[in-house]
């Protein structure tokens, strides 16, 4: 089947935050994904949708329903369907090993409708009726393990799917106890959602399992509001000659990324700008810890990005602005706050 | 287990020592009964839990036995164990192969079991094994999740967003300390005598009582204060992602020192004393705390047990009993009386004595007493300051001479037009507290939607499947039941086909999914002058932001009509976002004359619509009045045609409201409630509750609305 054409990444005009904040999920996972909130027609979509075709390469076992990387034994092997490769992973058959193959990372999209049953995985009706035996059959959650799970609209998912992606969002395990079977395999994956905040707003849990969370605006600079409309007429007359113009910086970005992924572990933070990063948390007023960790984790990505082995102040303030603005404290009724450095001055001046 | 390998060390845990001591408690004493986690989201609850399984003691079991029996208690054995102790060696049950049991017992580590939230009841509970059905036709259990927990560790996450449906089962197993099964033409009981371990964020919603009753501690939990050690943690938990088994070694000497304390207590406890006088002390501490039942009691000696034989005493004293009871007492503590309806909750004075014996460290963690029935944290909003802000209202009303006249009707037309623009202003919201529950009956109409409010059966093939049937026509066939159902007769059946199972249309079940779904709630303010008055106004908003926000707990649709000076406004349409329908009640502008029918006529408009569209909507219209209306409907007014009400002359202006309502009363899908904004005490006209009987409506003053009050008025008068 020929892939559609997606409107290039490097052309999104503006919404640099949001882009910023996709490409640090993408160079380092354990930020836990990005909730993009804005109005309709801010490129929210087209953007987490253009994603797909920057996204790096990683070693995968060949057809595993569980996206398994081929270091390591699993467990889920013992009851997977897959005969084939199952033997290979454990060693039964020979001794070969499992099939590899390099796969791009993958772009799970949630299905605003989905079902429980699907998300998290249900019994294989075809394993039953022809052997009758109890199969597992892998839902969303198992195709999502390493790659990126994304629901547009995530304000609108049903509240009981809601509560199995929190289960599983947590500890990167999804545990299947429903229809007869009995299951457990690793569901790590980045979490991509978008939302209309004049929709509702998302229940307190599920906002604090998105690593960073940005507002997006329209564009009101006239001269790129005219680019923008050019060059999506550009595309939707001729999206291959478009996406084609775009290749060259597409292919930098890929470079960028590879590099600061390499280099990411060897970034390291200075003692004081822990201190910096726990100050500016007390400051605004956080629920919990995950703001102070991905704060950190997030400044440090930053400075891999940007070739750096060591973490700067404006790393930090830059990552505070991604990470904290749906972690402030706020009364029930609040909106979530825009502006955290304006909000953090507010409070150092009140006290 | 190998999926939590990348498992965080439990002695690596910065802070959180309340937590950590209950937590160590219930493995030391399994008696005890379990910890309920409370707190904001990133505070370690779920870590620490999960930390804690690589501490427990190792337990003794027979060797493959299913259901976890205890070896050295014959009273308690299953069926198999049981045949085996009486040197029977072959199993009938079909669970356990021949010989797999050996006399022999092993020990392993006592469990953690994680109960999803996306679990059925059958694997919770226990149902058929359907390939072993199929194969040799035997009807054997397969067992569930409290047959794993048994002797070992029950953990929810999220437990506050568990099924009702599940919530029955656990507690019923835990009441029995057995599960019976008595499903699917299998009949069988085992042990089930598990700790119970949840943990929460309370901004999702609180617990039913009589679960929260089951746990035995309660720890509420936030997050470290200390810059220091807000760095540490950081330290810690970088380190642990670059290199989590390198990390786990680091720790494993602590992790293995504390597994060993744990193990040894667990030993000691047997010999710790509890004398009689710490015993009646108990029960005078309890009973200070005006706690239901007895548990707290029994919960209190079983801890401060556990905590002495943690520090190698073998007798309870005193500062045992302190350091672990405000772990029982935090969740049962009920407030001592209803206080007196016009004054505000006085939740923070009444700190019972015993409670500031405790160490001044502990009195610090702890939160403030709660009320027993599922308060929220937004009932502590300070109530002193904004009881103040109402005093300056008042005052200001009441010196500046523009409390309006006792006689609604007899208002002069031009001195309103005077007053219209000097009275236009806009009130602050008064004090919010917890609302007691409406809900709309529950019934079996199928409806499709999402929410927290009302319980309801839903057939659009959505929601959590919770159990199965036989066919009722909703052609959602629940597969494995009907698996299930078929899987013992499929010997019989076979002749020849390839197929493994065969499938007869009685062995059809279908789901039966269960979802909560939120109500629409429609606010009609009056935003009239009269309103202004003597801090009504403050009281008014503060009533419908604590209903508002009650309804942001369980994601209600709300919408909102106000009325005043000559017509009524559509402030906000129908919509799931309740923070938009609580800023524009802040900004919301008071003043003008009470065009109370016009009001009514454009709410009912409202919900007619919205009928229209889904029929099997059962909204609920919050009236919130003080009953004076003093305009009638244009005769032109758009409204007028919905009620029939084209033809009828001009009347006086409170007439027709009440006309109109009557008129209104039967539409019996809505549920009205008037709630009556006339202070109590002043010159009381009763306009409202007028209003309320002709709308047939259940009529409340705004004191009434507060959870504590009255004993849930809704349960007489909603059916």
């Amino acid at each position: 089947m020929k892939k559609k054409t997606v409107y290039p990444f490097m052309a999104i005009e503006g919404q640099e935050e949001m882009k910023l904040a996709l490409i640090l999920n993408i160079i380092n996972p354990s930020l836990s994904g990005v909730l993009i909130r804005g109005e309709k027609g801010t490129a929210k979509s087209t953007a987490v949708r253009a994603l797909a075709r920057i996204l790096p390469e990683i070693e995968k076992v060949k057809d595993c329903p569980f996206q398994h990387d081929p270091k390591g034994k699993h467990e889920v092997c013992t009851e997977c369907v897959r005969t084939e490769c199952r033997n290979r992973v454990l060693g039964i058959d020979d001794n070969q090993g499992p099939e590899i193959v390099m796969e791009g990372i993958r772009v799970i999209e949630l299905p605003v409708g989905a079902t429980e049953d699907r998300v998290v995985g249900t019994m294989d009706m075809e394993q039953a009726l022809k052997k009758g035996e109890k199969q597992v059959e892998p839902g969303i959650l198992a195709s999502a393990h390493r790659g990126i799970l994304y629901v547009d609209e995530v304000n609108l998912l049903d509240d009981h799917v809601v509560d199995v992606l929190l289960d599983s969002a947590a500890m990167g395990v999804n545990t299947i106890e429903r229809e007869g079977i009995s299951f457990s395999h690793p569901a790590r994956f980045t979490l991509v959602g978008t939302m209309n905040p004049e929709e509702g707003e998302l229940r307190p849990q599920l906002l604090d399992r998105f690593g960073l969370c940005v507002n997006v605006l329209g564009i009101s600079d006239p001269h790129a509001r005219v680019a923008i409309m050019e060059r999506r007429t550009h595309f939707d007359e001729d999206p291959e000659g478009f996406a084609s113009l775009w290749e060259e910086e597409s292919r930098q970005l890929v470079e960028q990324i590879k590099q600061a992924k390499k280099l990411y572990p060897k970034v390291t933070c200075q003692k004081n700008r822990l201190y910096e990063i726990a100050s500016y948390c007390l400051d605004v007023g956080v629920d919990g810890h995950r703001g102070d960790i991905i704060i950190l984790k997030t400044a440090k990505t930053l400075a891999a990005y940007e070739g750096r082995t060591e973490v700067e102040s404006k790393d930090i303030e830059k990552a505070a602005t991604l990470a904290l603005p749906h972690r402030v404290r706020r009364q029930p009724l609040q909106d979530i706050v825009t502006d955290v450095s304006m909000m953090r001055n507010q409070n150092k001046a009140a006290s | 287990m190998t999926l939590y390998n990348t498992i965080y060390p439990f002695a690596a845990i910065v802070g959180q020592e309340q937590l950590k001591l209950a937590l160590i408690l219930n493995a030391v004493n399994p008696a005890i009964g379990g910890v309920l986690i409370r707190g904001e989201k990133g505070t370690a609850k779920s870590t620490t839990v999960r930390a804690l399984a690589s501490l427990l003691p190792m337990i003794k079991v027979n060797k493959g036995c299913a259901w976890s029996c205890n070896p050295e208690d014959p009273d308690s054995l299953c069926d198999d164990c049981g045949k085996l102790s009486e040197g029977r060696e072959k199993s009938e049950h079909g669970i356990i192969k021949e010989g797999a049991i050996g006399a022999t017992c092993i020990e392993r580590r006592t469990r953690v079991v994680t109960l999803p939230l996306n679990a059925t009841e059958d694997r919770v509970a226990g149902g058929i094994d359907f390939s072993l059905a199929v194969k040799s036709g035997a009807r054997a259990l397969q067992p569930g999740l409290l047959a794993r927990a048994h002797r070992g560790i029950l953990y929810v996450d999220e437990v506050n967003l568990l099924d009702d449906h599940i919530v029955d089962i656990i507690l019923d197993a835990s009441a029995f300390r057995e599960n019976r099964i008595e499903r699917e033409g299998i009949s069988f009981s085992h042990g089930s005598d598990f700790i119970l371990v949840g943990t929460m964020n309370p901004e999702e919603g609180e617990l039913r009582p009589q679960l929260l009753d089951r746990f035995g501690l309660c720890v509420e939990v936030t997050s470290e204060k200390d810059l220091e050690r807000r760095i540490l943690l950081m330290q810690r938990k970088e380190d642990h992602d670059a290199d989590p088994q390198g990390f786990f070694k680091q720790y494993q000497a602590d992790n293995d020192l504390l597994s060993h304390r744990i193990k040894r207590a667990g030993d000691l406890l047997k010999e710790v004393g509890f004398s009689d006088s710490l015993r009646s002390f108990v029960a005078t501490l309890c009973a200070e705390n005006n706690v239901a039942g007895h548990r707290a009691d029994l919960v209190i000696e079983q801890a401060a047990k556990a905590l002495a034989a943690y520090h190698g005493k073998t007798e309870a004293g005193m500062d045992e009993v302190t350091q672990v009871a405000g772990f029982a007492l935090v969740h049962r503590k009920r407030e001592a009386a209803p206080p007196p309806p016009p004054e505000p909750p006085h939740d923070h004075e009444e700190k019972p004595e015993e409670n500031q014996k405790q160490d001044k460290k502990e009195e610090q963690e702890q939160p403030p007493p709660e009320p027993h029935e599922n308060a929220g944290p937004e009932d502590e909003q300070k109530p002193g300051q904004n009881e103040n802000s109402m005093e300056e209202e008042t005052e200001e009303q009441e010196s500046s001479g523009e409390a309006p006249e006792s006689e609604p009707e007899s208002q002069g037309e031009n001195q309103e037009q005077d007053r219209k623009n000097v009275l236009e202003k806009i009130f602050e919201v008064g004090e919010t507290f917890k609302v007691k529950k409406f809900t709309s009956p529950k019934d079996r109409i199928m409806r499709r939607g999402s929410g927290k409010r009302s319980r309801s059966r839903t057939a659009a093939k959505q929601g959590r499947y919770v159990r199965s049937s036989i066919p009722r026509g909703s052609h959602d066939i629940a597969f494995d039941a009907t698996l299930r159902a078929a899987a013992p007769f499929q010997i019989q059946r076979k002749n020849g086909s390839d197929l493994a199972v065969i499938l007869k249309e009685h062995d059809i079940r279908e789901k039966i999914r269960e979802k909560r779904i939120g109500n629409f709630l429609l606010f009609l303010v009056d935003a009239s002058a009269s309103m202004g008055a003597r801090g009504r106004m403050a009281a008014s908003k503060g009533a419908v932001m604590s209903l508002l926000l009650d309804a942001y707990q369980k994601r209600d649709k709300v919408a909102m009509v106000t009325f005043r000076k000559e017509e009524a406004f559509v402030n906000l349409p129908p919509t799931s976002s309740v923070e938009l329908a609580g800023k524009l009640l802040e900004e919301m502008p008071v003043g003008g004359k009470t065009p109370l029918s016009s009001g009514l006529v454009k709410g009912f408009e409202l919900l007619r619509n919205h009928l229209i569209r889904e029929p099997e909507a059962r909204p609920i219209a919050i009236i919130i009045t003080d009953g004076r209306g003093n305009v009638s409907l244009k005769s032109d007014a758009p409204g007028n045609a919905a009620l029939g009400n084209g033809g009828i002359k001009k009347q006086r202006p409170f007439k027709e409201a009440l006309s109109l309502a009557e008129k209104m009363a039967f539409e019996d899908r809505i549920q009205f409630v008037v709630v009556d904004s006339e202070s109590r005490g002043a010159v009381s006209f009763g306009l409202a509750a007028k209003l309320a009987v002709n709308l047939n409506a259940e009529y409340l003053k705004i004191e009434d609305l507060k959870v504590n009050q009255l004993v849930d008025i809704a349960k007489g008068v909603l059916p």
